[in-house]
């Protein structure tokens, strides 16, 4: 006993001491502040508008006192030159974190949304790009040439100045030679209306603040599509020029690949070309950089002392120091955490509403919700190509798909899958979003089995099976397959279940990973999908309601046929022929009026085709911000177009004391 | 002895080799491979993957390959370089990713481990002497309940509790503002704080099956012939209990102990994911939904050899623990 007593103590030390030893490698990296201190381009003298002098954080302004950091006016752009962002409620305090959950560096959007900095972002509608890094462009009459002029005496995050330079370089030596992963976007391709010839955009350097982007053929909505495609159009040249294989040669290339941790020089390049956020070595335009290594448990990032936009009164923005991300092994840690106080500003989806209302008070913080762009909460897509010929047939009927709509009971629906937060209504677009259609809401939206038991008899399932399920017309087994990759819709699919059988169609529901989902998506193996469209504008992103490529459940193969210029796939016919018709006209299109117009047409025949259908209407976004965090909009939409939650422009983000 | 240890632990090779190799192979079962995973994963947060960017992408981590020659590259890193490969969920080598985690896993298992025995023995011991006293079926009752509750049920419960009672849920092993701070007496102290839940939680159920095995071993041997002539000769009743009775009923408990190597090491995983402890268990997890199969892999040959050398560690003590086995060996 005595021998198993101290064993069991020299355990424990033995312990302790490990958790000492491996542990020091979560420490910070110590904060290294520039000091170099780059030629900043003084051909403007620094104006102090007003008289007033610009203000910067404490923690700059002790750097600054102890000779490590520049004065502000050196830091800044030229006067003129300085972004202002316009506050939500008031002018903000400096200090604070921005404290978050967070899944880890799988999530690279996470963090890397909230403090985006696109050279032109969304205005507040939706329906147009501002000039964000860029101060401004100039386009002529027939939208070939683009000039677009920067903002003098930017810098990056580690001082050194930001220049047309930079994006000719990303340019040149980046997108166009593919070296970050991905191809050439299409936003730089223009396409000839007459023979559909894509060619690719010229870009040149006018002077260190201006350069230009000339398309052969007319490109209307290119600043809008960049702002989607490709977000930025820039890159710290004078970092990306030490890793390069282009300047520094394969062989070094892979050596500081390995300096970094990594294996293949190409994930590497993808990481730091790409993703270049998440890490602290690389300098940026953003609000916050990267501090920490991504793969700790906590991951942070520190105010950019070179910002370059300050408030109206020429306060330095971020008002917030850092952006604390802790990471989580499962989202109900997001909640309990969120109501203990832990994390000041978070975002749920509406599954959560309850449970956050509840305990509004409790937790000190308030919900604010952002409308999504989104048809609807719980629906179905049928997929028009799924491979069995009688199921394809049936779900190309447009009887078979009112029948399915109408034979299910809405209300029950909302009240229990949404907690009646959904309208019961049709798979729709959301009034106030672009596209919106009198009357679509309402379309098959009335409950009334009768009528559903009769079209389906009209279509000819009238034959049954033993245990009373319909069959095909031939006497072939009909059941109805719907593949999930997660159990959040299990109380949704429980009820559709049961309506679909009510109607004596069987239906099977199949769990999948996400990984088999995606693949079974490619092979064409998913008959029936849970998947929400949410499309802000189907001129600026068509994923969802064009068949371009493999990727909404809907029209499964037709993509493939699109995507391979019609080598494999199935060929679109009828409406979903048109829609691709539309596309391509709106892709040659001259002018702004003519693309809404044919988008129009796009949603037109979606609601005519409803090959989509919704059984609650969307739901909203749920924001948990801590009362103390304020300047939060109320009024934006949530769209991954819009960039989330950089659509509320955290940098202006304030925590009051 | 020396020759038995040794010819068992030349056994103990092919079947590590032959392990890893299943191993690697079920990994490979399930449909799908880490690029689409993470296309899967990447598509969700907005972003467009096309065919071609996984092709090159398989391409070059060399997914496209057949099983057996990525088996064969994996394994002869191992053999040759010591590298257990790449983990793309972390983008580091495996081993970076196993040490990372290692320290705070063995603090959260060697303390649950103590804990186990420090109750367990105990109680068990207490439990046999006085068999059918209140304080025997306390115990009972008390241990039935806690094999029988799922432990990931009693940490949201006492979770709830907490964050009831005093405001926080005491997720994760710190609190935030220690998270990346370095070691003092104030992080030390918030460890110990978040331990509570989380030791008595995986230990509970295995504290309660070792009281089970304890007092049935131990009613077993009180009244053993060499426990009655002992207490014939009038040695007193302490020393006879812990002498005689109390040694030979650790056995069975020393004779799994070898086996518990391997939860050492990767720590609770459910339990850990429900109370959001970075250890282990979790990561190991997540490899395996990821299908970040160089983690996985390495992690399970890991598990798997761990055990075998458990079981050898189990083999030895007992020979050290039980004369009877000493000798046994002694005679061959």
């Amino acid at each position: 006993m005595k021998k198993t007593r101290l064993l069991m103590v020299a355990l424990l030390i033995v312990s302790v001491i490990a958790a000492g030893c491996s542990n020091n490698n979560a420490e910070p990296t110590v904060v290294k502040t520039p000091v170099e201190t780059k030629a900043v381009a003084t051909d403007t003298p620094v104006e102090t508008a007003g008289g007033t002098v610009s203000k910067e954080a404490p923690m700059l302004a002790t750097l600054v006192s102890e000779g490590k950091l520049p004065p502000l006016q050196d830091r800044m752009p030229a006067a003129s030159d300085i972004m202002i962002e316009e506050v939500v409620e008031e002018i903000g305090q400096f200090g604070g974190e921005w404290k978050m959950p967070w899944t880890g560096p799988g999530d690279k959007w996470g963090v890397g949304m909230a403090t985006e900095e696109a050279l032109f972002r969304f205005n507040k509608e939706g329906n147009k790009v501002e000039p964000n890094v860029a101060k401004g462009f100039e386009v002529n009459a027939d939208s070939t040439v683009f000039t677009i002029h920067l903002r003098e005496g930017m810098k990056w995050s580690d001082g050194v100045p930001f220049t047309a330079d930079d994006v000719l370089f990303y340019w040149e030596h980046m997108l166009t030679k593919e070296t970050f992963g991905k191809k050439i976007y299409d936003a730089y391709y223009s396409v000839d209306p007459v023979t559909g010839d894509k060619a690719l955009a010229e870009v040149k350097k006018v002077d260190d603040y201006t350069f230009t982007v000339t398309h052969k053929y007319p490109s209307v909505q290119f600043l809008e599509r960049v702002a989607i495609d490709n977000k930025w159009f820039f890159a710290p040249a004078h970092f990306q020029k030490t890793i390069l294989p282009e300047f520094v040669g394969d062989a070094k290339t892979l050596e500081i690949t390995k300096e970094w941790g990594y294996e293949d020089p190409k994930a590497f390049l993808v990481e730091t070309g790409y993703y270049f956020w998440l890490y602290s070595k690389i300098p940026t335009l953003r609000a916050w950089v990267a501090k920490t290594d991504p793969n700790s448990d906590q991951f942070v990032m520190e105010r950019n002392p070179y910002y370059w936009k300050t408030d109206a009164e020429g306060n330095q923005l971020p008002y917030m120091d850092r952006i604390v991300a802790t990471k989580i092994q499962d989202p109900s840690q997001k909640v309990l955490g969120t109501l203990a106080g832990d994390y000041n500003l978070v975002t749920f989806t509406s599954t959560d509403f309850t449970v956050l209302k509840e305990n509004e008070a409790k937790g000190n913080f308030r919900v604010i919700p952002w409308t999504q762009p989104a048809w609807s909460s719980a629906g179905i897509q049928f997929n028009q190509t799924t491979p069995d010929p009688n199921l394809r047939k049936l779900f190309q009927d447009i009887r078979f798909r009112e029948a399915v709509s109408i034979g299910v009971d809405r209300n029950e629906i909302t009240e229990i899958v949404t907690n009646g937060i959904a309208e019961p209504i049709q798979a729709s677009v959301p009034e106030g979003v672009i596209g919106y259609q009198e009357g679509w809401a309402q379309k098959w939206a009335e409950f009334d089995p009768t009528r559903a038991n009769e079209l389906l008899d009209e279509i000819g399932l009238t034959k049954r099976d033993k245990d009373n399920f319909r069959t095909f017309a031939d006497g072939k087994n009909l059941t109805l397959t719907i593949v999930e990759q997660s159990t959040d819709n299990a109380a949704f699919l429980e009820l559709l279940t049961k309506y679909y059988e009510d109607l004596g169609l069987r239906t099977v529901v199949k769990v999948v990973e996400p990984g088999a989902n995606f693949d079974m998506k490619y092979a064409n193996e998913i008959p029936m999908h849970t998947e929400n469209i949410s499309v802000a504008n189907v001129a600026f992103r068509p994923d969802a309601l064009v068949p371009l490529r493999i990727i909404t459940p809907w029209f499964g193969h037709y993509g493939l046929f699109t995507q391979s210029g019609g080598a494999e796939g199935v060929k679109p016919e009828g409406d979903v022929a048109a829609i691709l018709d539309l596309w391509n006209q709106i892709k040659a299109s001259k002018d702004a009026s003519e693309i809404d117009r044919l988008s129009n047409e796009i949603y037109k025949l979606h609601m005519k085709n409803q090959w989509v259908i919704g059984y609650a209407g969307p739901t909203p976004m749920l924001l948990a911000a801590s009362n103390s965090m304020r300047n939060i909009p109320t009024d934006r939409v949530w769209a991954d177009e819009y960039r989330t939650i950089g659509n509320g422009h955290p940098a202006q983000f304030f925590i009051k004391q | 002895m020396l020759q038995y240890s040794i010819k068992r632990i030349l056994m103990a090779i092919p079947v590590v080799i032959f392990i890893s190799f299943i191993v690697f192979y079920i990994i490979q079962l399930p449909p799908g491979d880490y690029v689409s995973s993470y296309s899967a994963q990447m598509t969700a947060t907005g972003e467009v993957m096309t065919q071609a960017d996984m092709d090159q992408m398989r391409a070059n981590l060399g997914l496209d390959r057949p099983v057996y020659e990525q088996y064969a590259m994996w394994a002869k890193k191992i053999v040759l370089h010591g590298d257990f490969g790449f983990s793309f969920n972390y983008n580091k080598p495996v081993l970076d990713v196993v040490k990372q985690y290692m320290g705070l896993t063995l603090v959260v298992s060697l303390v649950t481990m103590v804990f186990q025995y420090a109750v367990a023995i105990p109680i068990g011991i207490y439990t046999a002497v006085k068999q059918y006293s209140a304080g025997d079926y306390i115990f009972s009752g008390i241990s039935f309940l806690g094999m029988a509750t799922p432990n990931f049920l009693l940490a949201i419960i006492l979770m709830f509790l907490s964050y009831t009672w005093f405001g926080d849920p005491l997720l994760g092993l710190f609190s935030n503002e220690f998270v990346n701070a370095s070691w003092s007496i104030d992080k030390m102290i918030d460890l110990a704080k978040h331990m509570v839940i989380p030791v008595i939680v995986i230990g509970l159920a295995s504290t309660a099956d070792l009281i089970r095995v304890m007092r049935g071993q131990m009613l077993d041997e009180l009244n053993k012939p060499n426990v009655v002539t002992a207490r014939a000769k009038g040695l007193s009743e302490i020393r006879i209990l812990f002498k005689y009775p109390t040694r030979a009923a650790l056995n069975p408990i020393v004779s799994t102990f070898g086996w518990s190597l391997s939860s050492i090491f990767t720590g609770a995983t459910i339990t850990a994911i429900v109370l959001n402890l970075p250890i282990q268990g979790p990561v190991m997890y997540n490899a395996l939904l990821g299908q970040d199969m160089f983690l996985a892999g390495s992690w399970l040959l890991f598990m798997a050899l761990l055990t075998v050398l458990g079981t050898l560690i189990s083999d030895i003590l007992l020979a050290w623990l039980d004369p009877k086995i000493r000798t046994e060996f002694r005679g061959n």
